[in-house]
Parts: C-alpha cells; sequence; structure tokens
C-alpha cells in the first residue's frame, strides 16, 4: 500500500471522512484535521511505519499531499540509517 | 429567577423521568467496577452512568473531549431542549454558562500520567492539555451554543454545583445575564482518583452482600462515601424573559446560601453548615417553618452525617423532627462537583411531583442521626412548597439552595 493510501484510510477512519473527500490536494483544515490533531494523526504513522517522528512535525503541511511527502522524507531518512539504531529507539512496539 | 429546563446524565439514568422513576422506586445506581486497573482497589465499587460517548459524538469531536465533558455537553443539551430555548434567537451577550467540578478532565489527566509514568513513553496525547482543563466542560457548552456571556468554572470541591448555580443566579440577579446554563460534572471513576480517594480513608468498604447498599447515610453501620459519575444542567432564566416567551417554569430559584468553615480543610463544623442554610432561607425570604425537604449532604461519612444533622436541628429547632431529610447518595452515589446540581435537579422534580425521595440502607439507626430521614421508601402525595439542597465540601465551602414552586408564589 503507498503512503498516500495509508494515510488516506487513516484519515477516513479517524475523521468520519469519505474517499472522495482525502485526495491528494485536499487541505487539512477544510477535512477538520487541525494543528493538533495532525500531532496524533503522527502517532498512528509511527506505529505504521515504525518512525519516530517526535517534535518534528514541521508547520507547514498543508494538504494531504504535504504530508505524504513529509513521511516519504523520513521513510527515505530511516533507510539509509538502517543499521544505526538511531530511527528505531524510539520507535513503537 | 427561573428554572426553565433540566438535565442530567446520572448512575440512575440519562434523563429526569428516569432518575425520578429510580429514586422513587429505592433503586441504587452503586456497583461493583469493571475498570482498568480496578484490581488494585480496595474498594472496586462506584456509581458509574451507562453512558458511552460514542453514542453522541463523533471520532474527531470525541478526541477532544473528557469523559467530564462528554456528560456535562449531553446534560447541557438537555436542559437546553426541556427550556425550549433557541440560542440563536438569543442576544448571546446577555447569555452565560456556569459550570462546577471538581477535578474537571480526571480521566484524561490519569491517561496522561500512566502513558509518562507508567508505560514511559513520551507519547502523551496532543490533546491532554485541553481536555483536562478544570473549565473545558464549560467551553465546549459555550463554543456549542456560541454563548458569549460569562462563562464561569467554579471548583470548590463537593460543593462546586452548588455554587456554580447559585453563582449564576446571581449574575441573573445582579442584571448582567439573561439566561445561564448553569450545572455540575464530574468523572472520577479511574483507577488513579479513585485510590486517592481511598488513601484518605473516606470511602465506603463493599457491602459484602450486595454492592448496590454500600452507601448508607445517617445509619449506625455507615462506612463512607461511593465515588460516582454524571453530570447535572439547569437553564436558569430572568423571570419575566421566561414568561414573556412563554416558557414552561420548572420551579423558582429563590434561595442560596454560602459560608465557609475554617477549622479544618476536611472537618465540616456545625455552626458553618448551619449558617449556610440561615443564609439561603434568608436571601429567599422565608423563614424556618416554610422548608419542606432537605435533601442532605448526607456522604455517609462518619463526620458529615452526624454534623449535618445537628447542623439542621440548629437551624429548624423542633421543627427539625417534622421535615423529611433524605440522603439521595445512597442510590446515586457521591457526584463531588457534580453532586450540588444533580440534588437542586431532584429536588425540583421532587417538588413537581409531590414526592420526596429515600435514603436508603437505613436499617440501623445512630443515635446521633435521629430525624426523619425517609428510610427505605419514598414518600408520595406530599404537598412541597419549599425545598432545600445542601453542598458542603472539602475545604470548607457550604452552599445550600432553595427551589420553590412557582405557582404557590404567584
Amino acid at each position: 500500500m503507498s503512503t498516500l493510501e495509508t494515510l488516506q484510510d487513516i484519515l477516513i477512519d479517524e475523521f468520519d471522512l469519505t474517499r472522495e473527500r482525502v485526495a491528494p490536494d485536499a487541505e487539512l483544515a477544510a477535512l477538520g484535521v487541525d494543528s493538533l490533531d495532525l500531532l496524533e494523526l503522527m502517532f498512528k504513522i509511527e506505529d505504521r511505519y515504525k518512525l519516530a517522528i517526535r517534535d518534528d512535525v514541521p508547520n507547514d503541511l498543508t494538504t494531504v499531499l504535504d504530508v505524504v511527502r513529509f513521511i516519504d522524507r523520513l521513510l527515505a531518512a530511516q533507510s539509509k540509517s538502517v543499521g544505526t539504531g538511531d530511527a528505531d529507539r524510539h520507535a513503537a512496539t | 429567577m427561573a428554572v426553565t429546563g433540566l438535565g442530567v446524565i446520572t448512575p440512575l439514568g440519562n434523563s429526569v423521568g428516569e432518575l425520578c422513576a429510580n429514586l422513587m422506586a429505592g433503586r441504587s445506581g452503586i456497583r461493583q467496577l469493571d475498570i482498568p486497573r480496578c484490581e488494585g482497589l480496595r474498594s472496586p465499587i462506584g456509581a458509574s452512568a451507562d453512558f458511552r460517548g460514542d453514542a453522541h459524538f463523533a471520532a474527531p469531536r470525541l478526541r477532544m473531549l473528557d469523559r467530564v465533558s462528554q456528560m456535562a455537553l449531553v446534560a447541557a443539551a438537555q436542559a437546553v431542549a426541556d427550556a425550549g430555548l433557541n440560542f440563536g434567537a438569543e442576544n448571546r451577550d446577555r447569555c452565560g454558562v456556569s459550570v462546577g467540578t471538581g477535578m474537571g478532565g480526571a480521566e484524561s489527566t490519569d491517561e496522561g500520567y500512566h502513558i509518562i509514568y507508567a508505560e514511559r513513553s513520551d507519547r502523551v496525547k496532543p490533546y491532554t492539555v485541553l481536555a483536562s482543563m478544570t473549565n473545558a466542560a464549560a467551553s465546549w457548552i459555550g463554543i456549542d451554543y456560541g454563548i458569549t456571556g460569562p462563562n464561569l468554572t467554579y471548583s470548590t470541591a463537593c460543593s462546586s454545583g452548588a455554587v456554580a448555580l447559585g453563582e449564576a443566579a446571581r449574575r441573573i440577579q445582579s442584571g448582567d445575564a439573561d439566561v445561564m446554563l448553569a450545572g455540575g460534572a464530574e468523572a472520577p471513576l479511574t483507577f488513579g482518583v479513585l485510590r486517592a480517594w481511598e488513601a484518605m480513608r473516606t470511602t465506603a468498604s463493599p457491602d459484602p452482600g450486595d454492592p448496590s447498599a454500600s452507601c448508607r447515610p445517617f445509619a449506625r453501620n455507615r462506612t463512607g462515601l461511593v465515588l460516582g459519575e454524571g453530570a447535572a444542567f439547569v437553564t436558569l432564566e430572568e423571570w419575566s424573559h421566561a414568561t414573556d416567551r412563554g416558557a414552561r417554569i420548572h420551579a423558582e430559584l429563590t434561595g442560596y446560601g454560602l459560608t465557609t468553615d475554617t477549622a479544618h480543610i476536611t472537618r465540616p463544623t456545625v455552626e458553618g453548615q448551619a449558617a449556610a442554610m440561615r443564609a439561603a432561607l434568608k436571601s429567599a425570604g422565608l423563614d424556618h417553618g416554610s422548608v419542606d425537604y432537605v435533601n442532605a449532604h448526607g456522604t455517609a461519612t462518619l463526620q458529615n452525617d452526624a454534623v449535618e444533622t445537628a447542623a439542621i436541628k440548629e437551624v429548624f429547632g423542633a421543627r427539625a423532627y417534622a421535615i423529611p431529610v433524605s440522603s439521595t447518595k445512597s442510590m446515586h452515589g457521591h457526584l463531588l462537583g457534580a453532586a450540588g446540581a444533580l440534588e437542586f435537579v431532584i429536588v425540583v422534580a421532587s417538588m413537581e411531583r409531590g414526592i420526596v425521595p429515600p435514603t436508603m440502607h437505613l436499617n440501623l439507626p445512630d443515635p446521633a442521626c435521629d430525624l426523619d430521614y425517609v428510610p427505605e421508601r419514598a414518600r408520595s402525595g406530599v404537598n412541597l412548597n419549599a425545598v432545600m439542597s445542601n453542598s458542603f465540601a472539602f475545604g470548607g465551602t457550604n452552599a445550600v439552595l432553595i427551589a420553590e414552586a412557582y405557582d404557590a408564589r404567584r
């Protein structure tokens, strides 16, 4: 499943949204996802991808696609540092 | 002050009708608790409400609401609907919200601490502060109805709900507001809160045969209070505001007395409680001969029940023995910051129905508690024109409310 599909599934579940509404260019604010919701959403992303996001969520994520790109960047960084154990340190088990 | 709307979420039902039916049948909402980690409790009993937030709120909203705010919002919505009030048609600068709560969003606080200290995780929910802050319930009510006048939260422990109603009435009395949504809410049935109350040695031991009979106010074999959860709200309106729109009026809130015990943070005094009852009578313009029913604070702690009995005798003299005095906490438990609001709703609903609810589980009288506590059985066909509700608290804030049947006065 792509990052986009995963994120869309989470948004649909957690925010009572339909699949049509969570298009890549949909604005988070219009979906009822505020900055605190986004932080809580990141817990789900961490669990799903065994990521450690912590407090590093940038505050310029405005669309669904922005969040997808952010997650993909973290995934890319994580795959580079595999073996160092660093990215896994806080990952949910 | 017109009382035009009532709303409740309680261990005895989630409507005023259901609550009254259970009270009058002497049913208890106290039960064996089924909450996380309750095996670690000495006394795993409480009065829980049959209430699920997800039946009332969609997931995105639910995440932001502690249980205390969920119950407050639903009870407040009942009080608004019952009053037939449409805030959209009101000058909302002249409407306000007044809420009493002892511990606010205790479940969210407890959960946050569990995540940090027990799970040793730093994944505290981003909404923890907003869910647990004491004024969250009042704020959400204000947001839901766009109420832009005063939005106030009172926290005076077990008298919070009564103080919230009394202070709301004063806002209307002083001319600052036409409508106040006033009530109390509490959701203390979590391990951390229950354990803390146990540590103070004020909670009841479970009745070995029947957990629902564990709270025994005024009885010789009383062992302490049983915590309960819920919310109760009333719509208070300036009199002509209510009559101009043809509102159905449940009762008139006429008396509010407020005094403070300074002897000790937990120890009540006869003088302080008596002074609060006298102050309420004075503000209602009533003498002690006019009160037809007293809903006692009656927590079932050794201290409270004896002191309150003595205070009632101090105020009412020989007539104290002729007034029915009951503690409905024997059935709905102690709702802490919601208790005063719930018990005010109960005295109003009792007056409307001409019924006095009983003090249950009172089979063994205590010589120090010798009033007419309406033991074991409700009384019907009683003519009630003025009723009193007592709320006393750790910290010493004594609050007494009086309601009168309005057609008896007008």
